[in-house]
């Protein structure tokens, strides 16, 4: 039970209800599948945090070629040059192009890293071997599962140049080795944090009050 | 019975009482049905738990069917024209995901066209398939099957990144080369801005409330 203005209200946990992660029905879990469309019930989602982190890592491991191999080559006048995501992003710089520069590391760079380092935080909370408060890194994971797509537009670019600049002798662009380690990158902190249950926060902060009422401190009285 | 009533009003489906759980902290909620345009939130954490949003069906079936004609010039006029080195290339949508397929990095290229090409397809395809027929309440052939996919694939909608890339895109090519607009990228703006209205347009409980009576019937 958790208190709002004094009024305890009921959790599905101990109800034994599940909402349908699909059609939002709310079921006894005990009926397995969900009666109006079919899906899987589950009280949480099955093994949130051993997938979470088995993905994160995955991903963090990615990372590292996502951004040290070439995502793209352009060969000008028989003049090959390999461009990273942060060449990429440093060019757009120097050339006085700020915002794009911006858009690029905040996109490409920032978000991959701030969604591992979230979900870490995260998965420890849930875990309680960090303090927090589930209200705030609810909203945290939402942001989070909010921003993922967006960084995948470093891929889009990748495919609009080489669809485009295919000018023969002049100037070719090719696709480089770094463009299937950062969608990579991209689609395993996706899938990261659709494993994640924020639910796992609040069961957390449960057994957290549950300890302190049951065995108070001396120092508190 | 059927009442063209069932157009204006979230009907309730047999059975309750009718609960929301939050997805957030699980906290188990009565679900009443609530005044259209607003919304119903947690009592514990604050998130939202469901809105009922006004004309729902119809304006979830118009949009989604303007993006499905959207879409059909999107995938046939060229975004953008280029002028280089007296060549002209053009930029179309599935030419993007195949050049990545063509140059050897197929499973890049594969990954665009499901983000940019197949998810919203099977958004606005499916939600007209499902939505046009229960303005007149009944439920079209596997409407359920094909609601449970279009809720997997939803997050891997990705035209707005793509429009983003196209932008970021021609901002580097703009010092090199003379671009011009095509129809295809102005169709492509508007595809983006129906298909965002389109999913907004109802809610993942209101549908599947909708489906549940038409099935009952
Ligand atoms: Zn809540």
């Amino acid at each position: 039970m958790s208190k709002v203005n004094g009024k305890e209200v009921p959790r599905g946990l101990e109800l034994g209800l599940a909402g349908c992660h699909v059609c939002e029905k709310v079921s006894p879990v005990a009926e397995v599948h969900c009666p109006r469309c079919g899906t899987h019930l589950h009280m949480r989602k099955p093994d949130s945090i051993t997938r979470t982190l088995a993905l994160l890592i995955a991903a963090a491991v990615m990372y590292v070629p996502a951004n040290l191999l070439p995502i793209l080559t352009s060969r000008e006048l028989g003049i090959s040059t390999e461009s990273t995501i942060i060449a990429g992003m440093v060019e757009f710089w120097n050339t006085g192009a700020y915002p794009i520069a911006l858009v690029i590391f905040t996109a490409s760079i920032l978000i991959p890293l701030l969604k591992i380092v979230a979900l870490l935080w995260l998965c420890a909370a849930a875990k309680g071997l960090v303090p927090h408060s589930a209200k705030l890194l609810g909203k945290v994971y939402w942001v989070t599962e909010l921003l993922g797509r967006w960084s995948m537009v470093d891929i889009f670019v990748v495919a609009i140049l080489v669809a485009m600049v295919q000018l023969g002798n002049y100037m070719v662009i090719t696709p480089g080795s770094g463009a299937l380690a950062f969608a990579g990158v991209v689609m395993l902190t996706m899938f990261a944090a659709m494993s994640f249950d924020p639910k796992l926060l609040w069961d957390q902060l449960e057994r957290e009050e549950e300890m302190s009422t049951a065995q108070p401190l001396p120092e508190s009285e | 019975m059927r009442t063209r009533l069932s157009i204006l009003t979230w009907p309730e489906p047999k059975g309750g009482p009718h609960r929301a759980i939050c997805h957030y902290c699980d906290t188990v909620h009565v679900a009443d049905p609530i005044a259209e345009g607003s919304r119903a939130n947690c009592v514990l954490c604050g998130a939202t738990l469901f809105q009922n949003r006004p004309a729902s069906l119809v304006r979830v079936t118009s949009f989604s069917l303007t993006a499905l004609l959207l879409m059909i010039v999107v995938h046939t006029a060229p975004f953008v024209d280029m002028d280089a080195a007296g060549l002209r290339t053009e930029l179309t949508l599935p030419g993007a995901a195949r050049a990545l397929i063509d140059e050897g990095t197929p499973l890049v290229g594969l990954g665009v066209a499901l983000f940019t090409i197949i998810t919203p397809l099977i958004l606005a395809g499916g939600l007209v398939y499902v939505c046009a027929p229960l303005i007149f309440g009944r439920l079209a052939p596997g409407a359920m099957f094909v609601t449970r996919w279009m809720s997997r694939s939803e997050p891997w909608n990705m035209i707005e990144v793509f429009l983003l890339g196209v932008l970021v895109s021609l901002l580097k090519l703009g010092k090199v080369a003379d671009l011009h607009f095509g129809i295809g990228f102005w169709a492509f703006a508007g595809l983006m801005v129906c298909m965002a209205a389109a999913v907004a347009a109802i809610d993942k409980r209101e549908l599947w409330d909708r489906l549940e009576v038409a099935k009952g019937q």
